[in-house]
C-alpha cells in the first residue's frame, strides 16, 4: 500500500501519521513491539521511507482506523483511503 | 557556566509518547531530560532507561524523586544502573517530595532537610563504593552495604528545592539546584538563598548548576498557551502557602475556594478562578517572543539552566519544536 504513495508527499504523511499516533485516545493498542519499531526509525530520522511510514500507517490503522483513512483521503490518496476503510 | 536548557516529562503518557518527545527535543538542541518520580505515574527509572536507549547525547534523570519513599542506596542503585545504558549523561534531582502524595500512603515528611541532606550523602558513598558504615540520624547503613557492580562516572546531584533552608542546602551539598519557581522575582531570592549555603560551606555559586524548574506553555499565540497553563496554575495557587500567595498579590480567599473547588471537581468555576495575575506568578507562558524575554529575564536573575516543565504548550510536539527553532536559538547564538 505504501509503494503506491509518492515519494514527494511521504514526509508530509508521516508527520500526519505522528502526529494521529500522538494525539489519539487509543494510543495504548499499539503493540509495544511495533511502537519500539516506529521509534527506531525516528531515532534515525527515516519515519518517512517505505519502511517507516508502513509501520506507522500499520499503527494508526490499529489506534484510530478512521482517522487513518480520513487522512489518506484528505492528502488525495483515495484509492488508499478505500482499502482501509475496507480493512 | 554555560547556558542549558531541559524538558521534564511527567510519565502519565505512554512510554513510546515520551520517548518521542525526548528524541525529538536532543535533535532540537535541548541538554537536559527530567522524568518526574510518582508512585502514581509510570516508574521513573523504567521510563528513563528507555530513552536512554534511542538518545546519544541529552542528560536524563530523575526530576526529582524523594528519600521518603525510595530508599536512597535504591536511588543510587538505579542511577548507577542508569548510568551503564547511559555513560556520562546520568543525572540525579532529588527533593523532600511531595506532600499530598506522600500522604496518600500515609508517609509523613519528617525532617525534610537531614533526610535529604542524609540521602545524598548515602547516594554519593554508594557511588563512590565506599566502605565503612553511615550512621546518620535518619539513614543509617552497616559496612557491607557496599554494590557488586562498578558505578561508572560521577552522576551530579540536583537538589529541587522552594524554601530558604531547602534552597541553601542546594547551595551547600548540591551540584546543582532545580528551583521550583517560574516567577524572576522569586527565582532572585531563591538564588540568594543558594549563594547563602554556598558560601557557609565554602563554595561559590559558580560550583552550583542553578536550575529554574518552571511551568511552561508556548503557542503561536500567546492566548492558547495561557488556557493550557491554566490546570497546573490553578493546582499550584492551591497548594501555595499564604505567604507566596500574598507575595504575588493573590488573594488568600481565592486561592481557598479555588482549592475546595479542585477537591470537589468543580474544573470550570476551578479553572475559571485562574487570573492573568496568578499565570504570570507561577508561570512561563506565551508566544515564542514572550517565552523568549520572560526566559531571558530569567537568565539576568543568575540561572545558568532552564527546565520547561509541564505543561510545554497546548500540542506537546508542536511547542517542543516551537521552542527548539523559535526561542532556544536566541540563547544558543549568543
Amino acid at each position: 500500500m505504501v509503494k503506491k504513495i509518492p515519494r514527494t508527499m511521504r514526509g508530509a504523511l508521516s508527520e500526519k501519521l505522528m502526529d494521529c499516533l500522538l494525539e489519539t485516545k487509543e494510543g495504548s493498542t499499539v503493540p509495544a513491539s511495533l511502537a519500539k519499531t516506529i521509534l527506531y526509525y525516528w531515532q534515525r530520522d527515516r519515519l518517512d521511507t517505505q519502511a517507516g511510514l508502513t509501520n506507522l500507517l500499520h499503527a494508526t490503522v490499529i489506534a484510530d482506523p478512521e482517522k487513518a483513512a480520513k487522512i489518506m483521503y484528505d492528502m488525495g490518496l483515495e484509492e488508499i483511503s478505500i482499502a482501509l476503510r475496507q480493512v | 557556566m554555560m547556558k542549558s536548557f531541559g524538558i521534564e516529562f511527567v510519565p502519565m503518557e505512554l512510554f513510546w509518547r515520551t520517548t518521542y518527545y525526548t528524541v525529538q527535543a536532543e535533535r532540537l538542541g535541548y541538554d537536559s531530560i527530567w522524568i518526574t518520580d510518582h508512585f502514581n505515574n509510570r516508574n521513573v527509572y523504567i521510563s528513563l532507561a528507555v530513552i536512554a536507549n534511542y538518545t546519544e547525547r541529552i542528560r536524563l534523570g530523575p526530576g526529582v524523586t524523594n528519600p521518603y519513599l525510595v530508599h536512597p542506596v535504591m536511588t543510587a542503585q538505579s542511577v548507577a544502573s542508569l548510568n551503564e545504558v547511559a555513560p556520562g549523561r546520568v543525572i540525579c534531582g532529588i527533593g523532600a517530595g511531595d506532600r499530598t502524595t506522600l500522604e496518600m500512603v500515609d508517609i509523613e515528611m519528617k525532617r525534610p532537610l537531614r533526610t535529604v541532606r542524609e540521602a545524598v550523602e548515602i547516594i554519593r558513598r554508594q557511588m563512590e563504593r565506599e566502605k565503612g558504615a553511615y550512621n546518620g540520624k535518619v539513614f543509617v547503613t552497616s559496612s557491607g552495604a557496599r554494590f557488586n557492580f562498578r558505578t561508572g562516572e560521577k552522576v551530579p546531584i540536583y537538589i529541587g528545592a522552594q524554601g530558604p533552608k531547602m534552597l541553601q542546602l542546594a547551595g551547600a551539598i548540591g551540584d546543582g539546584a532545580l528551583i521550583n519557581a517560574s516567577h524572576p522575582g522569586d527565582i532572585e531570592k531563591a538564588i540568594k538563598q543558594i549563594e547563602v549555603g554556598a558560601e557557609k560551606a565554602g563554595r561559590g555559586l559558580e560550583d552550583i548548576d542553578v536550575a529554574a524548574y518552571t511551568s511552561f506553555s508556548v503557542a503561536d499565540d500567546g492566548k492558547s498557551a495561557k488556557k493550557a497553563v491554566v490546570p497546573v496554575v490553578a493546582y499550584i495557587v492551591a497548594g501555595s502557602p499564604s505567604s507566596i500567595l500574598e507575595k504575588h498579590d493573590i488573594s488568600v480567599e481565592k486561592a481557598e475556594k479555588l482549592r475546595s473547588d479542585l477537591a470537589n471537581r468543580r474544573w470550570g468555576e476551578a479553572f475559571g478562578a485562574v487570573d492573568g495575575n496568578m499565570i504570570d506568578a507561577f508561570s512561563i507562558c506565551g508566544s515564542p517572543e514572550e517565552c523568549t524575554e520572560k526566559i531571558d529575564a530569567l537568565f539576568k536573575t543568575g540561572i545558568t539552566h532552564f527546565v520547561t516543565g509541564s505543561p510545554l504548550g497546548p500540542n506537546v510536539r508542536a511547542s517542543i519544536n516551537m521552542f527548539g527553532t523559535q526561542v532556544l536559538p536566541h540563547f544558543k547564538e549568543d
